[in-house]
């Protein structure tokens, strides 16, 4: 099985799609170091003072507080950015979450033998060829059913023959839809 | 019994599944965590040594420990930023690569069953999300599959002959009952 691109199916991953994502992962970084370097730079650009003693002491002190000023900003760096960055990835992974959860729901409604439409995503959504590939195998089904009931159908009408002729004819029609039925496997 | 009775209202796309995007929010939480221990780790030891060598160097020509380290943290910013961005890129197709993977067999499955072949497994991959909706739509395939079989079987039985007329007709109807339940 070769993973389907197919022509006039259309890709199951938009080009388009994808590199929105990664130009949106890419601001959201840069937005994500760009807070920590404003918060570094608000920690850091305090005036040293003027005399030479005076930023002497000022620099071997700032040792003991350089740890905690750049855990907590690292900490609200981190923060900040798996919020937006986990906030982007629900809403653009939606776009392939939604369809999947939909083909779920309808998967789970015909198996219980519930009326199956035919499937449509929204307008922007991935993974489109599945919507596509599964109302064709329901018309497919839909189709052979059609054809199996047209069979028998058809073999009723010789109701005014004989028993034994129309006993026969239906016979026959089962036998025929036995064979239509043997490709399914 | 199948249920024929009036369709059920369209169901609504859910935003959210945790099962799918819940892992890859943790695997974006997990490259951040990682990108900041990692600058956090760097830049301290860096900016240490930096402010120390300065401090005793004298010729203090600066305003601000920031004019110090401006370089420095920069570059750091920079890794961060390269170092996030692209461990996230990877991430972020290896996502796509997955779904393209797992919902390719999935419709191939779906047309190989237009086809005929409703017991060939899906084979999507062996994540957890992509596994059960192989799962489900294998499910779907056999299902249709016992139901085709056993009309066929039934078919094959009423064909071979031997029954009364009264038990034929009886069967011919319940045949053309179960027909009307595939695909409804």
């Amino acid at each position: 099985m070769n993973v389907p691109e197919t022509a006039g199916n259309g890709p199951l991953i938009d080009r388009r799609y994808v590199l929105g994502l990664l130009l949106r992962l890419c601001i959201n970084t840069a937005g994500g170091v760009g807070i920590l370097a404003v918060i570094l730079y608000l920690a850091l650009s305090r005036p040293l003072p003027g005399d030479y003693a005076g930023v002497f002491h000022a620099l071997r002190n700032l040792s003991p507080f350089l740890r905690p000023i750049l855990a907590v900003s690292v900490l609200v760096y981190a923060l900040l950015a798996c919020g937006s960055t986990s906030a982007l990835c629900v809403y653009i992974l939606h776009k392939v979450v939604g369809p999947l959860y939909r083909m779920e729901r309808i998967l789970d409604e015909y198996r219980s033998g519930a009326i199956t439409r035919t499937v449509s995503f929204r307008n922007g959504d991935q993974i489109q060829p599945l919507a596509q590939a599964f109302n064709q195998w329901i018309g497919a089904l839909r189709h052979d059913r059609q054809r199996w009931l047209a069979t028998l159908k058809d073999t009723e009408r010789y109701c005014l023959q004989d028993e034994a002729t129309r006993r026969s004819n239906m016979e026959g029609a089962l036998r025929n839809l036995f064979e239509d039925m043997s490709r399914y496997h | 019994m199948r249920n024929l009775s009036l369709p059920q209202p369209r169901p609504k796309i859910r935003f959210v599944s945790p099962r799918f995007q819940g892992p890859a929010v943790l695997a974006f939480t997990i490259i951040i965590a990682t990108g900041g221990a990692v600058f956090w780790k760097l830049v301290d030891s860096r900016f240490q040594g930096v402010f120390r060598s300065t401090a005793i160097r004298g010729h203090y020509a600066f305003d601000s420990a920031y004019d110090i380290v401006r370089d420095l943290l920069a570059w750091h910013l920079a890794g961060l930023f390269v170092g996030v961005f692209l461990a996230g890129s990877i991430l972020v197709l290896l996502i796509v690569a997955v779904t393209r993977h797992s919902v390719g067999k999935a419709v191939d499955s779906l047309r190989a069953s237009a086809d005929g072949d409703l017991s060939t497994p899906t084979g999507t991959c062996l994540l957890g999300e992509f596994d059960r909706f192989g799962e489900k739509i294998d499910a779907a395939r056999a299902d249709t599959l016992a139901s085709i079989l056993k009309i066929r079987g039934e078919a094959a039985a009423l064909a071979a002959g031997g029954i009364s007329a009264e038990e034929f007709h009886l069967r011919w109807d319940e045949l053309k009952q179960r027909i009307r339940e595939i695909a409804p």
